[in-house]
C-alpha cells in the first residue's frame, strides 16, 4: 500500500506543470524548497541532536557564490551551482569540528552567530557581492512558462534526492552512529565511535542540502541581497516544518512543508500588513498545539469511538486519551 | 588622543550594554529560556519612553522606572500565559517560540509606531565634559551611571531580599526549592518579569542616545547574548566587564578600522569565546551540559 501511494504521489508531482497554473507552480516550488531545508534540519537536529539554528548561512552562501561566479566570471549556472554547493561542506569541514564541541543552546547560538558573521562579511565586501545593494544574476534563458516548469522540476528533484538521502542516512552506519550521539554522546564516544567525525559528516550533508536549494533559489529570484538570503526566519520556518513533521522521520518534513507553506501563502495573501505577526503567531501555535508533530497531535486526540465509550461510562474524561 | 576618546566612549556605551544583557542573563539563568524577543522588549521600553516624552514632555530619565514597571507587568503576564509551557523543557521550543513572539512584537511595533526612525533629542544633549581634547557628553555619562545603578540595585535585590533568595534557589535546584515550599511557577514568572523590566529600563536609556526603529531589536538580542556568554552566565560583574569590553571593541573597530563592521564585532567575538572559553570570563562552570 505504502509504496503504491508513494509512486502515485510522485507521478502526480511529475505532472505538476501540466496541471497547475504558474502561481501554484511557484507555490509548490517553495514547498519543495522548504522540504529540502527541513530535511537539512532533520539530519542535524532530528537524527544527530544538534540544533543547527543558523543553517540558513549555507542557503545564503551558496546563493551568493553561484551569483558571483555567474556575474563576475560568466560561468554557466550548472558550474556556478556546483561551486556554490561544494563550498558549504568545505565550510563545515573547517568550522564544524570546533563548533560541534558546543552543545544545546550554545551550539544553536553559535550557528546563529556564524550566519550573522557571514552576512556581515557579504554585506561589507561590496566590490564582490554588491553589498547592501544586492546582486543581480543573469536572467535565465527560458521564457516565464518554461522557466516556471524548470524551477519546479529542479526543486522537486532536490526534494526527492534529499528525502532519499535522509532515508539512506537513517539506515546506514552513520545514521545509527548519529542516533547514538543524540541519545548519549559520552557513551557513544566511550564505545569507540569517532563522534566528531560522524557529527561533522552529518552537518556536511545537511549543509550540502541547504546549499543546493540556496543556489537554485538565487537563480530563480535573479536578485539576492544579504537580509533576504541570510534571513533567520528561513531557518526558523524550516525548524517549524521539521517539528510539525515529527523529529527524525523521513517523510515528515515534506508533509510539514506542504502544511506550513500553504498556510503561509494563504495568510500572507490576506494579511499584508500583518504577515510578520501572522508567521510569528503560526509558529507559536505550532509549538503550543503540536510540539511533537502532526502524528503525535492526532494520536493524542481521542477518536469518536473512545469519546462515546467515555460518555457511556459517565464522565470518565480524565482517562488516558486514544489507544 | 582619538584612541583615548574612542575607548572612553566605548566604556560609556558598555555600561548600557551591561544593563541590557543582565535581564537576558537572569531570564536564561533562571528559566532556561534564550529570549530571542529580548531586543524587541528593549525597543518596547524605548517606544514607551519616546511616546510619553513626545506627548507629555516628561524628562526621559524619570521615565526609566516607568518603562521598567510596564515591561515587568508585560513579562510577568507573558510568562504566565505563554512561556511557562515551554520554559525548562525543550531547547528547540524555547528558541522557536521566542522567535515567533519576537516577530509578533516587531509587527505590533510596526503597526503602532510605523517603520519611521524615532529619536529623543533633549535640550541638554549637546553639553559635554571637555578634558584636553576629549569630549564626553554629560548625557552619556548620566546614562552610564544610571545603567550601573540599575545593575547594582538588581544585585542588591537578588542577594538581600526574600524573593531574590527564592529566585536563586530555584535557579540552582528546582526540586529542592519546591520541597522548601517555594512557589516555583511564580518565581519563574517574577524572574522573567525582572528580566523584562531590565530590558525596558535599558530601552528607555537607549532611546535617549540612539535613534531606533521596530527592527533595531534584532542586533540588540545578539549583543545581549554575546555579553552573557562572554561574562559568564549568571555573573553580574561578568556582564559589566563583558559589556564594557564589547562597547570598547565595537568602538575601536568602527572608529579606527572599518565602520561597516560595527555589528559584526559581536558575532566574531561570540564565535571566538565559544571556541576558546565557552564558560565565559567569570563563569564558574560550563552550563551547556547542565542546562540543555
Amino acid at each position: 500500500m505504502g509504496p503504491i501511494l508513494l509512486v502515485l504521489g510522485a507521478l502526480l508531482l511529475l505532472a505538476g506543470p501540466a496541471l497547475l497554473n504558474p502561481y501554484w507552480l511557484r507555490v509548490l516550488a517553495s514547498v519543495f524548497m522548504y522540504a529540502v531545508l527541513a530535511q537539512g534540519i532533520n539530519i542535524m537536529a532530528g537524527y544527530t541532536g544538534y540544533p543547527a539554528f543558523g543553517n540558513v548561512v549555507f542557503f545564503g552562501l551558496s546563493g551568493y557564490v553561484t551569483g558571483i561566479l555567474m556575474v563576475k566570471a560568466g560561468a554557466p549556472f550548472a558550474v556556478a551551482m556546483l561551486a556554490g554547493v561544494a563550498l558549504c561542506p568545505l565550510l563545515v569541514l573547517a568550522i564544524g569540528p570546533p563548533l560541534l564541541r558546543l552543545k544545546g543552546h550554545y551550539f544553536a547560538i553559535a550557528t546563529l552567530g556564524l550566519n550573522e558573521a557571514v552576512k556581515e562579511v557579504v554585506s561589507n565586501a561590496a566590490s564582490l557581492t554588491g553589498g547592501g545593494m544586492g546582486l543581480s544574476l543573469p536572467l535565465p534563458p527560458w521564457g516565464p512558462v518554461e522557466g516556471g516548469a524548470i524551477f519546479y522540476y529542479l526543486f522537486l528533484g532536490a526534494m526527492l534526492i534529499s528525502t532519499w538521502g535522509t532515508w539512506e542516512f537513517g539506515r546506514r552506519r552513520i545514521g545509527v552512529a548519529c542516533g547514538a550521539i543524540r541519545d548519549n554522546e559520552e557513551k557513544a564516544g566511550a564505545v569507540g565511535l569517532h563522534t566528531t567525525r560522524y557529527k561533522t559528516t552529518a552537518w556536511m550533508i545537511s549543509a550540502t542540502m541547504t546549499g543546493v536549494v540556496g543556489s537554485i533559489n538565487a537563480y530563480r529570484l535573479t536578485y539576492i541581497d544579504p537580509p533576504s538570503v541570510f534571513d533567520l526566519a528561513i531557518s526558523v520556518k524550516s525548524f517549524v516544518i521539521f517539528l510539525l513533521g515529527g523529529a527524525g522521520t523521513v517523510l515528515g518534513p515534506i508533509a510539514g512543508a506542504f502544511f506550513v507553506e500553504m498556510l503561509a501563502t494563504y495568510t500572507w495573501s490576506k494579511l499584508l500588513n500583518w504577515h510578520l505577526g501572522a508567521m510569528g503567531a503560526l509558529i507559536i501555535l505550532v509549538v503550543m498545539l503540536a510540539p511533537n508533530g502532526f502524528r503525535d497531535a492526532l494520536r493524542r486526540m481521542p477518536s469518536l469511538a473512545t469519546l462515546r465509550m467515555r460518555i457511556l461510562r459517565r464522565g470518565d474524561f480524565a482517562g488516558k486519551a486514544g489507544q | 588622543m582619538l584612541t583615548l576618546q574612542v575607548i572612553l566612549s566605548g566604556i560609556l556605551l558598555g555600561g548600557l550594554y551591561a544593563c541590557m544583557a543582565i535581564g537576558f542573563s537572569i531570564i536564561w539563568g533562571v528559566t532556561n529560556l534564550i529570549n530571542l524577543a529580548h531586543g524587541s522588549m528593549i525597543i518596547i521600553g524605548a517606544y514607551i519612553t519616546w511616546m510619553l516624552w513626545t506627548r507629555f514632555g516628561i524628562d526621559p530619565f524619570l521615565l526609566v522606572p516607568v518603562a521598567g514597571a510596564a515591561l515587568f507587568a508585560f513579562g510577568y503576564v507573558l510568562y504566565r500565559v505563554l512561556l511557562h509551557r515551554v520554559a525548562v523543557k525543550s531547547l528547540f521550543m524555547t528558541l522557536i517560540l521566542t522567535f515567533g513572539l519576537d516577530r509578533v512584537l516587531v509587527n505590533i511595533n510596526l503597526q503602532l509606531f510605523s517603520a519611521d526612525v524615532r529619536a529623543i533629542t533633549l535640550p541638554y544633549a549637546s553639553e559635554a565634559l571637555e578634558l584636553g581634547g576629549i569630549r564626553l557628553p554629560y548625557i552619556r555619562i548620566a546614562v552610564f551611571c544610571v545603567a550601573l545603578l540599575l545593575t547594582y540595585l538588581l544585585h542588591l535585590f537578588m542577594n538581600h531580599t526574600r524573593i531574590g533568595d527564592s529566585i536563586r534557589a530555584t535557579a540552582q535546584n528546582v526540586r529542592a526549592a519546591k520541597v522548601l515550599g517555594i512557589d516555583t511557577a511564580r518565581v519563574y514568572a517574577i524572574a522573567f518579569g525582572i528580566g523584562a523590566a531590565m530590558a525596558g529600563a535599558a530601552g528607555a536609556l537607549i532611546a535617549m542616545l540612539y535613534s531606533f526603529t521596530p527592527v533595531t531589536g534584532d542586533s540588540l538580542t545578539m549583543k545581549a547574548f554575546v555579553i552573557v556568554v562572554l561574562g559568564g552566565l549568571g555573573s553580574m560583574h561578568g556582564a559589566i566587564v563583558a559589556g564594557i569590553l564589547l562597547g570598547v571593541a565595537e568602538n575601536i573597530v568602527s572608529g579606527l578600522i572599518a565602520p561597516g563592521y560595527r555589528d559584526a564585532v559581536s558575532f566574531f567575538l561570540l564565535l571566538l569565546i565559544l571556541l576558546v572559553r565557552p564558560r565565559g570570563l567569570f563563569g564558574n562552570r560550563y552550563l551547556a551540559d547542565a542546562k540543555i
